[in-house]
Formats: structure tokens, sequence, C-alpha cells
């Protein structure tokens, strides 16, 4: 094993070298080395992300060291930039850091392209005007065709940390799904293979050995088979049929010590589910972005395409995803399980092969070289192709413009499964208290008289939304936020460094499944909520 | 030139490094209407010993947290020396500290950024440390890979619990991860559930039976368990596996690679050895700072009564979106730690003591290893001394129902186990 691989190692067991590369290629840019900001750079440079930049004008504060590991009393009255920067730079010798003691707004000004090196902005104490122009050059870089720009906007105020992610489409293939459920046994449609293999199995055998070695999807096949011979050929269809396909298996363990049966009537529910195309997948396949191609689709909807034009072909493929190719382990004999293995692996390449040739067509249709995408990558996608995930996030403007005014009034009402939408009531209230005051609520010496100043760009808040729900954000709450007054509390920085970072780490890799679009914690009830606002 | 430097002990100085908390701290909340801001809050703080448990990636976050929550007098005790696999998560070691101590280490490395606070050192086991030790914190945070571990520690606090003197009463925050998910939670000894309360919510333990691995291995892991149960003490006799040894794993990997090719199984990597042998689990340093980000704050919580503490427990997961449940895990009545009530167990009276033994070892919320048995002080069987172990050894092919009655007590002691667990097993 190289260095690397000897540093990564429980890493590269979560998002393995696809995952890593990807970090190892991506550059962040930060905006203000706030006590969370460098947590979440250090939750990125530890792992090895391949670049970041700090930007930040200001110079270190007494408060920014008490709130900020990256900051030491030497750095008292120095850049923010630099000092952060270089003391974030000693955790992993493998990255680079750069800093700018700038402001964000003058650099726009001076380069509006500023923002098309970066794979990915975060934004921490910015003001809201800041944060829109910000958020609306990352988006509009994307619908400009360039490189796709994530924004990633969080603030801490207190006892709560929250963050927002803006990416006009985020494609995930590898989604993680668990072991069990990537396996795709087509017990109710066995391929001609696996059939024959099911009945090479003598169930009838006096050698208790080999009774209780005859693998579970044997076993189930064995049933279902019997089952549809006596019902019109089709599969139990309610509780009741399913029920009793169960106590047939039952009924066929001679000792037990069958573990094998034990094992089969444990996934006979399972095996009655039909098998077929899942509905979010469906729907995935009837998006615009699969319906017409162009030369600058991205691969994701290339082989998304492909996979639809596979399963369109039903000579082919029965009307099915491609086959996932994995099986659980289950009590059997060395030969039959590396066999039965192998007769899923076999039929998953050739559906792999008949992809890859939708997607060859595809390509040339579009003009694209018959070598642009490769196999592994169509092989992934086949893989997890029941578990593909596409998020389109909103935009910052869109939250702003078009609330969601039904599903904001559903939120508080239901204090039970969004217990802290209060919070995301009084963030926003927030920023409109700043563009009046000029200031945060809070943070001077007489915070109690900002609470009913506050109150008020909550009830405009909640008015512009058309809420008439009485007490719909408590006003000891209101008070609460004034008690914080935008203060850093480091447990929560570092929190939301952690949740932040695993967010990016997701972003990054294509890999696990980014939240979408907003999450709160409040450190306060140490409870979380995440809303699509 | 250190006479250039600003002080940071002057009070002005105090308020400003720390506006964010003395912002918590002197002001009034309506949420929480009991807490009082107080100057003897903050004078607590200053004050206050804390205890970690543990210097890896849970550890090295949570000492810097509480030396940046203000926290001035924090110990850590770790056992353990820095690897190379340690730093993509461990943050207060570089390359050129691999081998050395991580509590020393990590101690040195918080004590010269954070100006004001001692971080002190104990290289050692935590069972090395008696009870005097832990009587003299007054918060105790575990950021621990390890169940024994934590079990002792859990036994030996609760154990420490004497009702009329509240001082005895220790808060034990105990913080878990693996790969993207993790939990949290706060114990009072006595009071609230407790670790050993919650055994039976950690999955059952991985292992094989010996049958597969001998005879029908179908996993590249049952070849590299075939490997380094069966094989390794054939070829190397009473020598030890050092899992820490490069060569040791990579004859692993070849003896189990060879077995795979044998048997026409695919997957066994050097990288899959070594996560076998030595139970690696997946680790990063984002949920590392979620997590102990959580059992810190809910330590200011408890020591600065500013808001409510956690009741009792947090998990979090980050696979698919984000994800935390918060809730009061129940103390369980039957617990062997605090429980008031013996454990009881219902088992086949025609099974065998080792179908017994072997169903203790696989029971998540029993976890033994090699467990050993008595009946009212009169051993029925047990590990070691070898005589013993072979004098009673028959025993072990006995019904229950021919060595106690239904309704008997048991005694069942275990290297894993901080006590010894008293067993009422009714016949069914
Ligand atoms: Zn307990």
């Amino acid at each position: 094993m190289d260095a690397k691989t000897q540093k990564y190692d429980r890493q590269l067991r979560l998002w393995g070298s696809d995952g890593q590369e990807a970090l190892e290629s991506a550059h962040i840019l930060l905006v203000n080395a706030t006590a969370v900001g460098c947590e979440i750079l250090k939750n990125l440079v530890l792992p090895g992300i391949g670049q970041y930049t700090v930007v930040d004008q200001g110079t270190v504060t007494l408060s920014d060291i008490g709130s900020n590991f990256f900051l030491d009393q030497d750095s008292l009255g120095k850049s923010r930039a630099q000092q952060t920067c270089e003391l974030l730079g000693e955790l992993n010798e493998d990255v680079q850091g750069h800093w700018v003691a700038k402001d964000i707004v003058s650099l726009l000004e001076e380069n509006p392209n500023y923002l098309s090196d970066f794979t990915l902005v975060i934004a921490t104490a910015i003001t809201l005007k800041v944060a829109e122009k910000i958020a609306g050059l990352c988006w509009q870089a994307s619908q400009d065709g360039g490189n796709q720009i994530s924004f990633v906007w969080v603030k801490t105020v207190g006892l709560i940390g929250a963050v927002r992610i803006a990416v006009p489409e985020h494609a995930v293939i590898e989604t993680h799904p668990d072991n069990e459920k990537l396996a795709d046994l087509r017990i109710d449609s066995p391929f001609p293979e696996l059939a024959a293999y099911a009945k090479s199995f003598d169930f009838n055998t006096q050698d208790s050995l080999e009774f209780g070695h005859i693998p579970y999807v044997a076993i189930l096949l064995k049933y279902m088979e019997d089952w549809r011979a006596e019902h019109d050929s089709k599969i139990p269809q309610n509780y009741a049929e399913k029920n009793q396909l169960k106590a047939n298996i039952r009924s066929g363990m001679r000792t037990i010590d069958d573990e094998n049966f034990d094992e089969a009537f444990n996934s006979a529910l399972r095996a009655c589910n039909p098998t077929v195309v899942p509905s979010n997948i469906k729907e995935l396949f009837q998006d615009p972005k699969c319906e017409a191609l162009t030369a600058k689709s991205t691969h994701f909807w290339i082989i998304a395409r492909a996979v639809r034009d596979f399963v369109e072909d039903k000579e082919k493929s029965s009307g099915f995803l491609p086959l996932s190719g994995t099986i659980p382990d289950m009590k059997a004999q060395t030969d039959s399980y590396v066999t039965l293995q192998s007769i899923y692996k076999t039929k998953a390449k050739q559906d792999v092969q008949e992809v890859m040739n939708h997607v060859k067509c595809l390509l040339e249709r579009l003009g694209l070289a018959s070598d642009t995408i490769a196999v592994q990558e169509v092989e992934t996608f086949c893989k997890f192709s029941a578990f593909l995930k596409v998020i389109r996030y909103r935009s910052i403007a869109d939250e702003y413009l078009n609330p969601k005014k039904k599903e904001i009034a559903s939120w508080l009402e239901d204090s039970y499964s969004s217990p802290l939408f209060p919070q995301y009531v009084l963030l926003r209230a927030s920023d409109a208290f700043y563009d009046d005051h000029g200031r945060y609520p809070g943070e001077g010496e007489n915070w109690e008289e900002d609470v009913d100043q506050l109150d008020h760009n909550v009830t405009t808040l909640l008015q512009d939304w058309g809420i008439t729900q009485e007490n719909a954000v408590p006003k000891d709450l209101t008070h609460e936020i004034c008690r914080y007054g935008v203060g850093s509390i480091h447990n929560i920085a570092s929190f939301m460094g952690g949740v932040v970072s695993q967010e990016i780490i997701k972003l990054i890799t294509h890999q696990y499944i980014p939240m979408n679009n907003t999450f709160i914690f409040d450190g306060a009830s140490s409870v979380s909520n995440v809303f699509d606002v | 030139m250190a006479d250039m430097q600003p002080s940071l002990d002057t009070e002005a100085a105090e308020s400003q490094r720390w506006a964010g908390i003395y912002k918590l701290l002197d002001r009034s909340s309506l949420i929480h209407p009991k807490f009082e801001p107080v100057p003897e809050i903050k004078e607590f703080v200053k004050s206050a010993k804390i205890l970690v448990i543990g210097a890896g990636g849970l550890g090295c976050e949570i000492l810097k947290n509480l030396a940046l929550t203000g926290f001035k007098d924090i110990h850590v005790i770790d056992m353990d020396t820095i690897d190379v696999s340690n730093l993509n998560r461990q943050f207060l070691f570089r390359r050129a500290d691999v081998g050395s101590p991580k509590a020393v280490t990590a101690a040195a490395f918080v004590n010269k950024r954070v100006q004001g606070v001692t971080v002190t050192p104990h290289y050692c086991k935590i069972q090395d440390k008696d009870e005097d030790f832990y009587r003299e914190f007054a918060i105790i945070i575990c950021g621990l890979d390890s169940i024994e571990a934590r079990r002792w520690i859990n036994a030996t606090l609760v154990g420490m619990v004497d009702p009329e003197d509240p001082d005895t009463l220790k808060p034990l925050i105990d913080g878990g991860t693996e790969g993207f998910k993790g939990q949290a939670r706060v114990i009072l000894p006595g009071m609230s559930s407790c670790y050993e309360c919650s055994m039976d919510m950690l999955s059952k333990p991985t292992g094989f039976p010996l049958c597969t691995i001998a005879n029908t291995p179908r996993l590249p892991e049952h070849c590299i368990e075939w490997a380094s149960v069966l094989e390794w003490p054939n070829q190397h006799g009473e020598r030890k596996m050092d899992t820490d040894d490069p060569k040791d794993i990579q004859w692993l990997y070849e003896t189990a690679l060879a077995r795979a090719k044998q048997y026409n199984i695919q997957g066994v990597t050097y990288s899959l050895t070594q996560g076998v042998v030595k139970n690696i689990i997946p680790a990063i340093a984002a949920t590392n700072a979620i997590i102990a980000a959580s059992c810190c704050n809910e330590a200011f919580k408890i020591a600065t009564t500013s808001a409510k503490y956690l009741d009792n427990y947090m998990m979090y997961s980050g696979n698919d979106s984000v994800y935390t449940y918060t809730f009061q895990h129940q103390k369980k009545d039957d617990c062997p730690v605090c429980g008031q009530s013996t454990t009881k167990l219902e088992f086949r009276g025609d099974k065998t003591l080792e179908e017994l033994m072997d169903y203790l070892k696989e029971k998540p919320d029993a976890q033994m290893k090699k467990p050993s048995f008595s009946l009212g002080g009169k051993p029925l069987y047990m590990q070691a001394p070898k005589q013993l172990e072979e004098a009673l050894r028959p025993n072990l092919s006995k019904p229950l129902a021919e060595l106690f009655s239904s309704g008997d007590e048991i005694s069942v002691t275990d290297s894993t186990l901080p006590f010894s667990l008293q067993l009422q097993i009714d016949f069914v």
C-alpha cells in the first residue's frame, strides 16, 4: 500500500478512489474566515481536497481567536485570510491553500468571472444582499454551460446553525443503498439461466447435508414456480396468499437446523414484490433532459437515456432495469453459491453490454466520439440504476421571490415534524432586521430592546406569506435570538462544520445523497430539521 | 518577545474573547426561565475539571471544543500511539508524530494553540485509574471506539454513585461514529438509561460460523477469517498475530487469496484483509466533528445550565440527506449495571451449557467472548485456569436441567464484562 492509501484508508472505505480523485481535483472558495468556515475547511483539508482559497479582508480580533481554532494569540491584528490559510495548511501537506485579503464584493467588481475557478463556494457571515449576488453568479455560471459551481451558505447564530445549498442540478449514481436492497433476485420472473439453476437441485434428496445447503434463492424459485403452476401463472397477490407461500416454504423444512429454509421464509415477502422499474426512475426517464439529448448532455443523462432505450427493448430486458448482479450471502455449499453468483453476474454483464450498445448509438447520433463514455461508467450506472437520484435545488432567488406559501403554512402548523421552522423564519427576519438597522438583533448591550423590532420583522414576513396563525413564531424564541446576538459559539461552529463538510463531500464526490435544501440545527434542544424552501 | 503580546487575562480581553459564549451566560432566557445569569457560572467553567476519554478522532475534536468553550482544566486519557492512518481526521497530529502517545501529543498541541488552557495527558488505560481519580472530575466525555472500555467506565461511574452525596454523580457524555453516522448521549449514572441499558441497540457482533469458514467458504471474508483464525495458528504456532505489522497482514492476504482461488471466490484484497482482521470502521473528520461538537455542547449546557441538556440520546445519519433523531432512551429495570431487578432469560432446559454459551456470545446486549459460569459460588464452567477448565469441560455438553433448576440464578463472568452478571434462567 502506498503512503497515500495508508493515510486515507479510513475514508477510501467510504468513497473509494473515484471519490478521492474528485476531492483532489476540487477547488473550494471560503468567503470569510469565520469559525464555522474554518471548521468546514478543516474537515475538507484533512481528507485531501485539492485546493482552497480564503477570501477575507478583516484582521484578527480577540473574539476571533476565542472561537476559531485556526488562529492563536500571535495572529492578533494580522490578516484573517492569511493566518487561517496558514494554520489550516498545516493539516495536510498534499493540499494547496491560497488567501486573498480583500472583500468578496470588491473582488467580484474587479473580476466578475472570479468564481469560475471554483468547484464550490462556501459563504459565511455575509448579508443577504451579498449572498444573493454570489448565489446568482454561481447559478448563472452553470446556466451558461460553464462548470457547475455549487453554492453553500452557512449561518451560525448563538446555539443555532443553518446551511442552504443551491445547485441547479445534482445527479448521483452511487447513492450507496444497503447491500440487501441492491440485490435484485428476480424470483418472480427468473431469466432462463436462473430458472435452470433452480431446477438443478434435488429437493427429494435423502442427504440432509445436501438438503440443508440448497441456496434459499433456489428454494424460493421452486416454491414460487409451484405456486404459479396452481394459480394461473400468477405470483401471490395479497397478504393471505403471501402468507400461504410462506407457510408452504415452512412446511418443506425437515429439521429446525435447515437455516436455508429460514432464509427463504424470511425473504418470501420481498420475493412477492413484482420486479418493476421504480416510479422515481420512470419519472427520470420522462425528464426533458433524458428526452432531448444534445452534444452537451452530461454522461449521466446519456447513459440514463441508453438505459431507458434498453428497458423499452422488451426482448432484451423484459422491461426491467439492468440487473445489479450482486447477491447476498446465504447458507450454501461453495460451488452452488459461486455458480449462482456467476449466473447473476453474467446476466448483469450482458445487460451492461446491451446498454453500452445503446450508449454508442446515442453518441454517434450526437456526433460524439464512441469512446466518450467508458464501459466502467456504464457498469456502475447499471448496477445502481434502481437507486439513481437527481436533485434540482431551488435557487435562492426563487426562495425569496416565490415563497412556497402552502408548505410554509403547513410547516408552521405541524410543530411535531417541523419543530425548527420558526428558527428559519427568525433567521430570515434577522436579515430583514439588518436591512432596517444596519446591525443584527441583539448585537449590542441593549439587546432586549431589539425583541419588539425583530418581532415586527417576523410579522411582516408572515404577512407576506399569508400566515394568519396566532403565535406562529413564539415571542420567547424571538427573545432567545436576541439573547444570542449573532454570537459565534465554537461548539455550534464545529457541529455545522461537520454537517456542511459532509454535504460538500457528497456534492463533490457525487456519492451518497445530499440534503435538499436547508438544514437547521438547534443546539438548545439538540434537534435538527431539513426544509426544501 | 512575550511582552509585545497583548494580555488575554484582563477582564475586558476575556469578555471580548468569549463574546459569543458570554452573551449566553450574561443574558436571561424566556425559553429556559430557570437559568440565572450569575457570575459564578463563568467561574465554574474556568475551574471545573473535565475528563476526556480517548484522544483519537473524537478526542481531538472534544479537546479543541472544550478549550474553545472556556474550560481551562482538562484531562485526557488514552493508551494508544499515533498511526499514519489517523492523520486523515486526528488533526492535532502530524506525520512526524507517528509513534508518539496520542494523549501527550494532543495535550501539548492544544496547550500551545489555546492560551490559558491546561490539558493534562494520561498515557495509560482507563482501567489503570481508580475511583479516586474519576471522583475529581465534574463531567466525563467519552470518545471511544471500544465497546469494552465504554462498558467499563459506565459500570465504574454507576458504581461510584452514593445517593446521599450528589457530588458522586458524574455526568457521562458518550459519542460514537461510523462512516457518515453517529450518536451522542448523556448518561446520568443511576438516574437515566446507562450504556449497558442500551447494549441491545448495537448490531450483532460480526463473525462467521466456524463451519462456514472451515467447510463452505462463499465470501472473500470467509477466506480471510480462515487464514487468520484457522491457518495462522497452524503455521505460526504460539506466535500471536500482530495486525499492525504489514508483514503479518501480507501473509494473511496471500493465504486468504490462495484459498479464494482454490474455491473460485473473488474479491480478496489487501485492504479487505486489513479491514476484516483489524475490524476497521470507516471514519472521517466530518462525522467526528458533528458528534464531538454535540457532546461538548451538552457538556457546556450541563456546566452552565444556560439551556436544557439532551435527555438523553441523539442519533445522526448523513448517508441519505441529513437526519437526526433525538429521543429518551429508557432505563432498563433489569439492567445488570444500573437496574433494580435481576436479569432474566428464558431458555430451554434441554439445551446444553455450551449452547447457552454460544447464545450469550451472539446476543448483542451480552457480547461476551469467553464466559465462565457458576451457581451459588460453585463453578459450573471456568475458562481458566487450565486444570479447572479441563475438569469442568464435561459440563458443557450436559443439558442445563441437569446442572441447575428452572428459576435458579447463575452468575456469568467474562473478560469483556466489568461486572459479574446475575442471570435468572427460566426453562421453557
Ligand atoms: Zn443501565
